[in-house]
């Protein structure tokens, strides 16, 4: 009698510390490149091939004039993921609403087509694209990075909002209107919200996804600027330089700030609602008592 | 459903008449610039290496020139012949290439003629580094040596030829540059034939070659990473590369270039073409001039310390990128270049896929 719940305490513990070291191995190998990554960027030489001592002299370098080239293709690459990620997302949200709610000739196909740009190689297309534009005789250059981007962002922004649609919007939306709202009103103060969180995951996703990329920026680029990774990449034939670790630092430094900050004013905006229907629940039960 | 048809198709072909017209008024334009008449060229569009050649230089051509330099960057020397073959050349007006692609970019008319009358200070450049059919389409930049290097403390044997390098007592010893067309040449050579060889029977035996080089090879790629902290103790790489890590252990360098008897090492180069249909053709003319002068050639040097083609600029470059030991050894001439090899590229790819996957 005695044994059992102590066997059960060791399999208890035994099950969490299998858990927990399951946990930290996984995030180990996610952040421990990044780790190296960051320190790195205080490393005391011209190249990181060892450690040689702490300095701050590559954060001096990267926010120097000399160094204009990094940050004018990091405004280029953030101009082109904002862009890309905006298109995609309206196209997104209309493409899932479409894809999910209509019955049309076809449909089977679209749906089924839209996992081509995903599954093609990227260079595949690229390539083509490439073609098309130069036999068009458009010129390359920000518009055709973007039109490249947008090809593999929608695909990926549709799926995730389409699959975000459920049985309950159609529900709302004809309570909606049924209290007197039109169709646009409805769309806008209804389902847009009900599907919110599928159309910032498709925008984060696509943002990542053109922010990243390399292939189609190279490909697609015209002749006056390149892409961040594009740049990297380029540097990378000589060996990175610790100032491109440091910018990178100060990358990754900012997006987990934005993710607090983020995550912040959602719970700040959860508890606001959630104080607000107390309030009015408060404000029945009032009003039934009277 | 038909009338959508209809007006994708009147669109796609209005596009198409547009493309047309677009095309032929590049065209004029392009030879509008060509008679130097000056306007609107203040742009010079530049494709090339990242961190390949000093800010100041460039800070420098635009201030005496009064023009603004563009520089986009490529991560292959692939990117730079896709683009071309593809139509786009023309938006660039110089584009960096290597050797290796001179002859098919050439035959494919990819490139525009260059009027060596306006480029004086290109008879600067040793004329051993240019050959004749190349010079009427290029400017070589700089250039590198892909050769054997061993530390004298660390290896334990000496290193005189590549077949050396198959010898098993380099186990696990060597870090070695990557590529088809890096490898297969010192098979070759080390087996007699001619490195740009095009014979299957020739580079089949060189695939055997290279297996037992592979045996002895710890890690392809960041050679100099990886002779810096010790992992390796030779390595097969480019002078650049070796430059850096000399210059890295600084005075504790241990590290020289094998001191090969007789046979040739590979030496390729980087070097600027005028893409056909370039807008800005006096202006790359003038970009070229000024990198072939001596004293601007002499200052990039300091900060992109590789094997340089410019005489006049080495013999005015600082001490330490003359006495550098990574540039200094007996057989800067017992060289060979990669050629192309046409059709047999087949070949090389099928015997490097299956070095690769083993």
């Amino acid at each position: 009698m005695t044994a059992s719940p102590n066997r059960r305490l060791r399999r208890q513990s035994c099950r969490k510390f299998l858990g927990d070291f399951y946990a930290v191995i996984i995030y180990a190998i996610f952040y421990i490149p990044v780790l190296v990554m960051m320190v790195f960027s205080f490393n005391n030489a011209k190249r990181n091939y060892a450690w040689e001592g702490f300095t701050t002299q590559w954060y001096g370098k990267l926010f120097s004039f000399g160094n204009h080239d990094l940050w004018e293709s990091l405004a280029y690459s953030l101009a082109i993921a904002i862009l890309a990620t905006a298109i995609s997302v309206v196209i997104g949200v209309l493409g899932g609403i479409g894809l999910k709610k209509f019955e049309f000739r076809g449909k089977k196909f679209i749906n089924l087509m839209l996992y081509v740009p995903i599954v093609v190689p990227e260079i595949v297309l690229a390539v083509a694209m490439l073609i098309i534009f130069i036999t068009v005789g458009v010129k390359l250059g920000i518009g055709t990075i973007v039109a490249g981007h947008c090809t593999f962002c929608i695909p990926y922004a549709v799926v995730t909002i389409k699959g975000r649609i459920s049985g309950d919007n159609e529900t709302l939306e004809e309570a909606s209107m049924d209290l007197g709202a039109n169709r646009f009103q409805t769309f806008w103060r209804v389902t847009i919200p009900s599907i919110m969180p599928g159309i910032t995951s498709a925008a984060f996703l696509s943002f990542t996804l053109s922010f990243d990329d390399v292939v189609m920026s190279n490909m697609l680029a015209g002749a006056s600027q390149s892409t961040l990774p594009v740049l990297i990449l380029s540097v990378n034939r000589t060996g990175v330089t610790p100032d491109i670790n440091a910018l990178t630092t100060i990358m990754v430094l900012v997006m987990v700030a934005g993710m607090l900050t983020v995550n912040g004013i959602q719970r700040s905006l959860r508890r606001r609602e959630l104080r607000a229907a107390e309030e009015a629940e408060t404000a029945r039960l009032n009003a039934a008592r009277f | 459903m038909k009338k959508l048809l209809a007006a994708i198709l009147t669109l796609a072909m209005a596009l198409s008449l547009a493309a047309c017209g677009g095309g032929n008024g590049g065209g004029q334009g392009g030879e509008g610039t060509g008679d130097g008449s000056g306007a609107g060229n203040t742009e010079l569009n530049i494709f090339m290496w990242s961190d390949y050649m000093s800010d100041s230089l460039v800070a420098n051509f635009e201030k005496e020139f009064g023009v603004k330099v563009n520089i986009s960057y490529m991560n292959d020397n692939a990117d730079s012949i896709t683009k071309l073959t593809a139509g786009a050349g023309d938006g660039y007006d110089l584009i960096m290439t290597c050797d290796a692609y001179m002859e098919s970019l050439i035959a494919g008319g990819y490139l525009e003629p260059l009027d060596l009358s306006q480029i004086p200070n290109s008879k600067n450049i040793n004329q051993a580094y240019w050959s004749e059919e190349n010079q009427g389409y290029c400017v070589p930049y700089l250039m590198n040596y892909i050769y054997v290097v061993y530390d004298t403390e660390r290896c334990p044997i000496e290193i005189t030829c590549y077949n050396d390098l198959i010898n098993p007592a380099l186990k696990g010893e060597i870090g070695s540059i990557d590529g088809a067309r890096n490898l297969f040449p010192i098979a070759l050579v080390a087996l007699g034939y001619d490195p740009n060889s095009r014979e299957e029977s020739e580079i089949a035996e060189a695939y055997e070659w290279l297996v037992k080089y592979n045996e002895n090879v710890a890690a392809y790629g960041s050679t100099e990473t990886n002779m810096v902290n010790g992992t390796i103790s030779v390595m097969f790489t480019y002078d650049g590369n070796t430059a850096e890590a000399m210059s890295a252990m600084g005075d504790n360098n241990t590290l020289v270039v094998a001191p090969f008897t007789s046979d040739p090492v590979q030496l390729g180069f980087d070097l600027y073409v005028i893409p056909k249909g370039a807008k800005h053709m006096d202006l790359a003319y003038k970009f070229l001039n000024y990198i072939c002068d001596a004293q601007v050639m002499a200052d990039n040097l300091v900060e992109n310390p590789y094997s340089c083609p410019n005489d006049a600029a080495v013999a005015v470059a600082s001490e330490d990128y003359r006495n550098a030991p990574a540039f200094n050894f007996g057989y800067k001439t017992n060289v060979f270049f990669q050629e192309d090899v046409g059709d047999a590229i087949a070949i090389y790819d099928k015997y490097f896929q299956m070095l690769k996957v083993g």
